[in-house]
């Protein structure tokens, strides 16, 4: 019966924090395996073959770190997500370079975490299935055509420049993924120099205009102060 | 740094020996005596050994002195006669008063150094000893509600367990915010070298700090006033975010009868100046001077409530003043409170040409 559910592995050494989101993925209705240690959480994800990975960074035996890149390294693509503390910007970027899917805040509510946990299960899911997105992005107001280059708000077209354009398609097709400066930077431009950044925060602004968001009211995408963007999942 | 002190260092003791050597020899056309002399060199060895760094400049000009008043002070006029008893023993005089003098400044530098460390320390006493209070209020009220979820759960009616359960996730919450208060402080704290300083998007600070504040109090509205164009200031975002947060939370909880928040940005001058008012009672005037240091000598009872506030304001402050800069509190003339810093943006340059 259990089949079709998702099997999630949780990788946490503190006892309270595993049980709670254990308790709230399982009455979610997926399945949940747990470790304590890198080492076995390294093991689980060999034998186990989970659909989803949430990871604390700051394990006993091994820096969690090492887990994706252990992970990465063997080409397996499970979507990662990290527990991070709030300050440790760094470790963020860090993590999300090395190719972690998604980062959450301690603490953080079952909202958030359910929602963050779906978002991922789905983008994964999305990019298994045709093996690219789609050809058109939809979410809430705001469509996104890839084949004609055209992005839509409440029906109205919208004119964009080419830049603009590649970093909304390049969020949309990693979207609820929060995507680095220098990914974004990486994808969109190929290079990276001292102004690329602020090139890329002029870009977002001029972005955020044309689509009519306002501070405080972003229908479409979070900013990630310090650490990137994310495209918001329809719900 | 510690060679250009040196640097300064001998060119001061250079100096004040070319001073007393002159006012050496005027004095001794004018009265023909000598009588003066070893006293102006004692003093000049005794201004070099206080005023700089360490004993070497000290011992330096002490030796000097002995040679100069060898040299030029004592029969044979104008040659050196270093064998002498008489030259040997104030060379002696000398050399003990530049040791001494040094060691006497070392020591009261060593002690001014303890005196702010353990002024420092007290300071950091008494906010441990508020947040140790502030934090076990709402540990009581989370571990009691616990207790008797746990302890009477047949016996709790459903909507009273609800509501007990409410209370322990608003508790933690408030607990998270403590916390996140004391983590910025300790971050500050060393020597403000921790900043992590980078450009960042006034727009995007607002966004952020906004979805952050509705997910806390979505009842609560906040009238922003921002510039349309683009800009971006050096800060540590987390840091500054938490500023405001910090602010308007403060609204939220100490302005009575508040019906507008307001929040606003202007640029002045190349700094950009971030204001939070609110049209609520105001702060009372006698606490004004000491709403950002307040918790830090307070000598209120130890069950005074929570004063979180007091401890998010000084947070407040030591941020700003990490930026290098000041926080202000005052009243609006219209009534309620509003709260103010300015922080430097940077130099104005045209990217959009270069994109």
């Amino acid at each position: 019966m259990s089949n079709n559910k998702y099997k999630l592995l949780i990788v946490e050494d503190d006892r309270s924090i595993r049980c709670f989101v254990q308790t709230i993925l399982e009455a979610s209705g997926y399945q949940v395996l747990t470790a304590e240690r890198c080492q076995q959480g390294l093991l689980m994800l060999r034998s186990h073959v989970p659909d989803l990975v949430i990871l604390d960074l700051g394990l006993p035996d091994i820096d969690g770190e090492v887990f994706i890149r252990t992970a990465r390294e063997a080409g397996n693509a499970v979507p990662i997500l990290v527990l991070s503390a709030r300050l440790d910007e760094r470790d963020k970027i860090s993590a999300l370079d090395l190719g972690a899917n998604d980062y959450i805040v301690k603490p953080f509510g079952t909202g958030e975490l359910l929602a963050r946990v779906r978002a991922a299960l789905r983008t994964a899911r999305c990019k298994n299935a045709t093996g690219n997105t789609g050809h058109i992005f939809v979410q809430g107001d705001l469509v996104i055509d890839y084949d004609r280059r055209q992005v839509r708000v409440d029906g109205v077209c919208i004119h964009t420049t080419q830049t603009e354009y590649n970093i909304l398609a390049l969020l949309s097709q990693h979207v609820g993924k929060v995507m680095t400066y220098s990914a974004i930077i990486q994808a969109v431009w190929g290079t990276m120099d001292d102004g690329s950044t602020k090139k890329l925060q002029v870009n977002m602004a001029n972005i955020r205009r044309k689509l009519g968001c306002r501070p405080g009211d972003n229908r479409f995408f979070v900013n990630e102060l310090g650490v990137g963007y994310r495209m918001l999942d329809a719900e | 740094m510690a060679r250009k002190q040196r640097i300064l260092d001998g060119v001061f003791t250079c100096l004040i020996l070319l001073a007393v050597f002159c006012v050496n020899l005027l004095l001794q056309n004018l009265f023909h005596t000598q009588a003066m002399t070893p006293m102006l060199f004692v003093l000049g060895v005794f201004l070099v050994s206080w005023r700089t760094q360490g004993y070497f400049c000290g011992i330096a000009a002490s030796l000097a002195s002995v040679l100069a008043v060898n040299w030029a002070f004592t029969y044979p006029y104008w040659a050196f006669d270093l064998i002498s008893p008489e030259c040997i023993s104030s060379a002696v005089v000398m050399l003990i008063v530049a040791i001494m003098t040094g060691i006497l400044t070392t020591r009261l530098k060593h002690q001014e150094k303890l005196k702010a460390e353990a002024e420092k320390e007290r300071m950091r006493g008494n906010l441990l000893r508020a947040v140790s209070h502030d934090l076990r209020t709402p540990l009581t009220s989370i571990y009691g509600s616990c207790c008797a979820m746990l302890e009477h759960f047949d016996e709790i009616p459903r909507e009273k367990q609800h509501m007990l359960l409410e209370d322990i996730r608003s508790e933690s919450q408030w607990l998270n915010r403590m916390v996140e208060n004391l983590l910025s402080v300790t971050r500050v704290d060393a020597d403000a070298v921790r900043l992590a300083k980078r450009d960042t998007v006034l727009e995007e600070l607002i966004d952020a700090l906004l979805v952050k504040f509705h997910k806390h109090y979505p009842a609560q509205q906040v009238l922003v006033r921002i510039p349309e164009e683009f800009v971006s200031i050096p800060m540590d975002p987390v840091l500054i975010e938490q500023v405001l947060m910090n602010l308007l939370e403060n609204a939220v909880f100490h302005a009575k009868g508040m019906t507008h928040l307001w929040l606003d940005v202007e640029p002045a001058n190349n700094q950009a100046v971030f204001r939070v008012s609110d049209d609520g009672c105001g702060i009372p005037p006698e606490r004004l001077p000491h709403l950002f240091t307040g918790f830090l000598d307070s000598k209120a009872p130890a069950d005074s409530g929570r004063s979180n506030m007091g401890i998010g304001l000084s947070v407040c402050s030591t941020i700003i003043e990490a930026h290098g800069s000041t926080i202000h509190a005052g009243n609006r003339p219209e009534g309620g409170a509003e709260f103010w810093f300015a922080l430097e943006m940077e130099e104005a340059c045209d990217v959009e040409q270069q994109i």
